[in-house]
């Protein structure tokens, strides 16, 4: 007797019809075991899905349309449209690889539930990948100074900035299919997620800029899709408690190094990359990540063996700094970048001491400095004052002056005949344990040891249209721009601070 | 008679002219979070969206802040026109909204009443039926006076684990209808309770704890403490107990012996009045954890005793540093207190 249309719509929405197309056999084999039957709250067919998200597809891209003709651009805050030159192809390559951990899971996982939420996903992070390129093109087309933004995606995977986002997200598609949710779906989309996008769209808005909070808030509006399918893995692989071990080893490995990379790389953005700053970076990081992950969202999952990682007091005491030495070693190394670091000054000061109490004493006389070397007729950069090239750290890669630079905490060890450096105690457990994911990386400054500063910016292709002056610069509004020759003058040599 | 919509669910009831918003919900066959029902503990916190309520009965709970900013106890507010209310924050599923009320009725007898200071009472109830009450370190529950159909709310004072007792901690007000009630009360006699109630609880955290208390509040702290011990918690706890004088304070060795099963746990014990001979801490609670805290950024805050001390305590430790939206509290304010006011 022939099914009705109704029996095959319940048929397919219940999810329990077992896996017959294409290779069963699992892509990526996971140590998990994964019960046969899932919970995804959604039961959303693809199908459905994929009408509901092309109506969000064209409405982002109706508002671009009207953002060129409404000039959004041109009330811009210079400072979130520079860093943005980082912080925007971060996203991109988060999901790009984020594209890459649905497809592992949808290839490795025998529950039906959990693959079709993934399915779900997986195209919702491409629709992302397509949102911020387009948006990057409207700022190429659009902004005052594009160069930055046309090499953005390029320069992540070769300079020092870029290679902390590029380390980052490689843990979504690298390793076990179980473990890339924890990092991916768990820990940056359920801890993370209001601090990626609702605050930094809230921050672009605060400073003139609403594409972006249009493109964001477009994306954002996909995350409680991303947080279930997290929340669903979890508590499917909680049911046997033969997995509970590696889950709290995995949160514990995940949630330290999100917190190196995302809290140094977005509280960069949220405060150094803007002039209005509608909250502290810190205070979002107590409210969503202290509050609503640690103390609601893991509150429920202890119940079933999960355990708060024993390195969250440290991440709230080094969430305060963090974001604060990035930005100081973001200006030293001005060169090496692709976007105008944004000087900060008296009224920025007044700002910084009074959300984070004793900054002045340990920034304050750098940033002065850094304004001081700011015009090329200084005929000085911050990198030849220093005694040597900070080490970048193995693992989360970056610089070895981490929290403070007043009290670093840099390990350095010999690892197989190499020497490594880390930036901290958590990143060192990590390199110890998982050594095959980590120590194959080089060094940036070991590329380049003994070379003059300005053929590394030639060979990194850091220079714009006229082939002379810099993409990077040390500072927004200058009387005039650093050139290679400039660099050239000074005659300062890269040091690998590991070899010499 | 005004209607009230609560999203995000959707649904509406009607309340009778002068009829708490909780009360009709509950009758109407809905359940939201509720504790002491007369405007003290706080459960019952959500926003007006739209309208306006009368909730000149709810006065301790909320600070300034939120009654500005739209929030009220349902317990103790009556519509003044149709309005719209926002459930989110009492985290409540669909499924448990539709349920109806869910707080459990049981039968208990009378263990033992121990005085424990001249006005402090340690009460223990056996459950019957059902025999035993699965309730979270901190909550507290409704007691009904026998006799009579008043209601009063005592927090446990046990631990989760001891679930087939209940042990409370009343302060005696003369006159009070349980505190004339207990001065005869005996061993074997029936009591019916309704619970558990309330949302004060330690919060999964990363921070250190620091727990205030003054009065009969050192029930919930007991229980609290008591618990972290057997979970093995590692944050380190700092346990203030206020009384006007030395012989007020009880449940002392008590206190101490929880505190000495981690390491990381202190117990100091502050008398109010001069001129005893007390060599411990001196003077207010609050100007105790003034002189030996200095900083408290990075702490959980959790208060319980009578109102003008969770008040003052709140305001010291939002000064010191800890967060507003980290300082959890339980204000036992006598049900005359707001019938009065």
């Amino acid at each position: 007797m022939p099914f009705t249309l109704e029996q095959i719509h319940d048929k397919t929405k219940s999810y329990d019809w077992p896996f017959t197309v294409g290779d069963s056999r699992p892509k990526q084999p996971t140590r998990y075991i994964i019960p046969p039957k899932g919970k995804d709250p959604f039961r959303m067919l693809v199908r459905d899905y994929m009408k509901m998200e092309a109506e969000k597809d064209d409405r982002t891209h109706g508002f671009l349309d009207a953002a060129i003709r409404m000039r959004t651009t041109e009330n811009a805050d210079p400072r979130l449209m520079e860093v943005m030159k980082l912080t925007l192809p971060d996203f991109t390559i988060a999901e790009f690889e984020a594209v890459s951990a649905a497809g592992g899971i949808i290839a490795s996982v025998q529950n039906q539930e959990i693959r079709q939420g993934y399915q779900a996903q997986m195209m919702d992070e491409i629709r992302h990948t397509q949102l911020e390129t387009a948006l990057r093109h409207y700022y190429v087309k659009h902004w005052e100074d594009p160069a930055g933004y046309d090499i953005g995606q390029k320069a992540l995977y070769e300079l020092p900035a870029g290679l902390v986002g590029v380390s980052a997200f490689l843990h979504f598609n690298t390793g076990d299919p179980i473990d890339c949710v924890m990092h991916l779906n768990v820990v940056l989309e359920t801890a993370y997620t209001n601090i990626l996008v609702v605050a930094v769209p809230q921050i672009a808005v605060a400073n003139g800029e609403s594409a972006l909070a249009s493109t964001f808030l477009s994306i954002q509006s996909d995350e409680a899709r991303h947080m279930a399918n997290g929340y669903g893995t979890l508590m499917a692989v909680l049911q046997d408690e033969n997995n509970i071990p590696d889950c709290n080893r995995a949160l514990e490995r995940y949630f330290w190094i999100n917190h190196r990379q995302l809290d140094a790389l977005v509280g960069h953005q949220a405060e150094y990359g803007a002039t209005v700053r509608p909250w502290c970076y810190r205070d979002q990081w107590e409210e969503w990540v202290g509050d609503d992950f640690v103390s609601s969202y893991m509150e429920r999952l202890t119940d079933f063996g999960l355990q708060v990682p024993e390195r969250v007091p440290k991440v709230a005491e080094d969430v305060t700094w963090l974001h604060h030495t990035t930005a100081m070693a973001l200006a030293i190394i001005w060169p090496l970048n692709f976007w105008r670091s944004p000087i900060q000054g008296p009224k920025d000061f007044g700002w910084f001491e009074a959300n984070y109490p004793g900054w002045y004493d340990v920034y304050g006389k750098f940033w002065e400095a850094h304004a001081q070397m700011a015009e090329p007729e200084s005929g000085q950069i911050m990198m030849q004052q220093l005694p040597s090239l900070p080490p970048l750290c193995q693992v989360c890669q970056l610089p070895c002056i981490m929290p403070r630079p007043d009290s670093p905490e840099t390990r350095i060890f010999d690892y197989n005949g190499s020497r490594i450096a880390v930036c901290s105690e958590g990143c060192e457990w990590v390199f110890r344990n998982w050594p095959v994911a980590y120590s194959g990386r080089k060094q940036f400054w070991s590329l380049y040891h003994g070379r003059d500063l300005a053929d590394v910016i030639l060979d990194l292709g850091l220079v714009r249209e006229d082939g002379k002056t810099l993409v990077g610069q040390p500072g927004i509004d200058l009387k005039r721009m650093w050139t290679i020759d400039d660099i050239r003058r000074l005659n300062y040599e890269v040091k690998d601070p590991l070899q010499s | 008679m005004p209607r009230v919509r609560f999203t995000p669910f959707g649904r509406t009831i009607e309340c009778a002219e002068g009829e708490p918003i909780l009360s009709a919900a509950l009758s109407q066959g809905y359940f939201l979070r509720y504790g002491c029902r007369h405007g003290g503990c706080g459960t019952c916190k959500v926003l007006v969206t739209d309208g306006d309520v009368d909730d000149t009965g709810s006065s301790f709970a909320l600070t300034h802040g939120e009654r500005s900013a739209g929030w009220t106890l349902v317990c103790s507010s009556r519509p003044l026109s149709d309005c719209v209310i926002d459930l989110s924050a009492m985290s409540l599923t669909e499924e448990e909204f539709l349920a109806g009320d869910q707080i459990e009725a049981f039968d208990t007898v009378i263990e033992r009443v121990t005085d424990l200071t001249p006005t402090i009472r340690g009460v223990t109830l056996r459950l019957v039926n059902p025999p035993q009450m699965r309730f979270t370190a901190g909550q507290f529950v409704n007691v009904e006076v026998p006799g009579t159909d008043n209601v009063r709310a005592f927090s446990m004072a046990n631990a989760p684990s001891a679930n087939s007792e209940i042990e409370l901690i009343v302060r005696v007000f003369p006159g009070g209808h349980f505190s004339e009630y207990l001065k005869y009360a005996e061993k074997g006699q029936r009591v019916r309770v309704f619970g558990p109630v309330g949302s004060l609880r330690v919060r999964l955290s990363y921070r250190k704890i620091i727990m205030i208390a003054g009065g009969s509040g050192m029930a919930p702290m007991l229980s609290m403490l008591a618990d972290l011990a057997q979970k093995k918690d590692r944050r380190p706890v700092t346990v203030f107990f206020g009384a006007r004088t030395s012989e007020e304070l009880y449940y002392v060795d008590r206190l101490k012996a929880l505190c000495d099963l981690s390491a990381r746990a202190e117990f100091v014990p502050v008398v109010e009045g001069p001129g005893e001979a007390w060599d411990g801490e001196r003077g207010l609670v609050t100007d105790a954890i003034a002189r030996r805290m200095g900083s408290l950024k990075g702490y959980d805050a959790y208060l319980c005793g009578p109102p003008p001390m969770v008040e003052a305590a709140r305001e010291l430790v939002v000064r010191l540093g800890v967060r507003e939206a980290n300082v959890y509290f339980d204000a036992f304010v006598p049900t005359g207190v707001l019938e009065r006011a």
